[in-house]
């Protein structure tokens, strides 16, 4: 099961809060691997509220929790905080402006058996191939 | 009373008392101005050189080194210092040859252009208490991002020429893909899909004009129009999510909003995070002709896309980012090719940045550990002095002490 959607990255005060607190706690962890799906989309994808699902393109992939949107109907249309976890899946290539697409990824989502990624990997993928 | 160095607010009536790693009492702090003033107690680092600890002195020499023998150096992060560090961070990209950006670059920066170069009507935030009947948020979540924007000017107070309450005399929109906290909290919520701001404004000019509109709601299109129409003091706050949308397209604010100063008074002030930003893009205007992307290459000053942190991410050989965690804020492929470099990490506290630098060096919190100025996101220049003793270094006297030695 799979569906494609549009992320879109917006700001949470509750998740910056956490990140002044700290950038490798629990809570910014929690507060940032996660995308907002429509009640739609995560019926279509068979899951519920707090499973993983692994969201991926053709730049990167994370595994993060599933929130349910309490906003009208949106389906194909999912909301990310901006966050390392979110930025694995911005294209660099990007146009004249150089300003890239924080507002509008492509992805499939999918449902995930795996642990929401941690930030220490996606450091780690940033270090192992930026050798 | 202390400046919260939050965000672009700046906000001078904090009151708060500290007791040692913590703070005991507060009045006026936001959510998220409470938590840059905890990140005092969490996280702080200590100098290194190769992920092994050493002396500041030693950090620096390092540091300069590496600029020294770089022949593409990078100074990137900016948004976060006080306007004396930036003023010694553009002469030092002068005297190293170096490319030199800010967070501006992939946010606001096309937009605070326009401002800064009289393209687009501005006006103060005490001007939008004190005048403005109309507030549009756009693509912009200020209960998130600037908490107290609008109870301090933007909606809920009283003002000189707005002494009625907020439900009688301010109209308080919001357009936005998403229905945000503050859509939940103003009176009028418009939605667009993702991209969609540019026929949205277009719809906009056509009400305007008398014409109906090719896209969106109809009917709620002119109501719209109307409540444009009977605005006496209008003001458009917009935020990334609109300059993201429109990005080569920005004219089109352009031509909406002297659409709209044809009918009545409209302003804007971009919603700028970072309490800085607008700073510095002053700064290197005045210096260089360009508020970011600018090189200093072989003492020839040039500017445009090729020198954004994006594009010189990829060809640089060594980078200074200062108050900044871009391996955190920017695209996957962009970190990866920072995190290649030698990189010099200059802040207060760890970040991945800080943990892939060859060489970090810590700095005093600026409004909470050390004394500066900084303009407001709306051009208001603002002073604060440091509330608690340190003996960290700001980051005006570490750009200093690289200058020097090189």
């Amino acid at each position: 099961m799979q569906v494609v959607v549009t992320v879109v990255t917006f700001r949470d005060i509750f998740q910056n809060e956490a990140e002044k607190k700290s950038r490798y706690s629990e809570d910014y962890r929690k507060l940032s691997a996660q995308i907002t799906l429509d009640k739609q989309d995560m019926a279509g994808l068979g899951v519920k509220d707090g499973q993983n699902v692994l969201v991926k393109n053709d730049v990167g992939s994370v595994v993060v929790a599933v929130k349910a949107s309490e906003d009208d109907s949106h389906p194909g249309l999912a909301f990310m905080v901006n966050s390392p976890w979110s930025n694995q899946l911005v294209r660099d290539d990007v146009c004249e402006t150089n300003i890239p697409g924080f507002k509008g990824i492509s992805a499939q989502v999918s449902p995930s058996g795996e642990s929401v990624t941690q930030i220490s990997e996606l450091f780690q993928r940033m270090k192992a191939q930026g050798a | 009373m202390a400046v919260c160095t939050g965000c672009s607010l700046l906000c001078e009536d904090i009151e708060l008392t500290l007791k040692t790693g913590a703070i005991s009492q507060v009045k006026n702090l936001c959510r998220k101005g409470h938590g840059h003033f905890q990140a005092l107690f969490t996280e702080r680092i200590v100098p290194k050189i190769d992920g092994q600890e050493v002396s500041v002195d030693q950090a620096i020499t390092k540091a300069v080194d590496i600029l020294r023998n770089a022949k593409h150096p990078l100074l990137y992060g900016w948004s976060n210092s006080a306007l004396e560090a930036q003023r010694v961070g553009i002469d030092l990209g002068k005297k190293l040859g170096a490319t030199i950006d800010d967070t501006s670059s992939f946010c606001q920066g096309i937009l605070m252009e326009l401002v800064l170069t009289g393209k687009l009507p501005t006006c103060t935030l005490d001007d939008v208490r004190n005048f403005a009947d109309t507030s549009v948020f756009w693509g912009a979540d200020p209960s998130n991002s600037h908490p107290r924007l609008l109870s301090r000017f933007a909606y809920y107070p009283r003002g000189s020429k707005r002494q009625k309450s907020y439900e009688e005399e301010r109209n308080c929109l919001v357009v936005d893909v998403r229905k945000s906290a503050t859509a939940k909290l103003c009176s009028n919520y418009f939605r667009v899909p993702p991209g969609g701001d540019a026929d949205f404004i277009a719809s906009v000019i056509d009400v305007l004009d008398g014409k109906i509109p090719k896209y969106g709601d109809k009917k709620r299109m002119i109501e719209l129009g109307t409540i444009l129409r009977k605005t006496e003091y209008g003001v458009i706050f917009p935020g990334v999510g609109l300059v993201y949308a429109l990005q080569d397209k920005i004219e089109l604010l352009k031509t909406l909003v002297a659409k709209l100063n044809e009918i009545t008074t409209f302003k804007v002030v971009p919603m700028v995070e970072h309490y800085n930003m607008r700073g510095f893009n002053q700064l290197l205007l005045d210096d260089s002709g360009s508020i970011n992307r600018v090189s200093f290459h072989s003492g020839q000053v040039t500017h445009g896309p090729e020198n954004s942190i994006m594009a010189a991410a990829k060809i640089c050989d060594a980078a200074l980012v200062i108050g900044s965690d871009p391996l955190s804020s920017l695209p996957f492929g962009t970190a990866k090719s920072l995190a290649g470099v030698s990189l010099i990490a200059i802040d207060p506290r760890r970040s991945l940045t800080t943990d892939a630098a060859q060489v970090v060096i810590p700095s005093a919190m600026y409004g909470l550990e050390a004394g500066g100025s900084a303009i407001r996101m709306d051009g208001v220049r603002i002073e604060f002095e440091p509330i608690v003793k340190s003996d960290l270094l700001s980051d005006e006297q570490i750009l200093a002490r690289i200058k020097e030695e090189i």
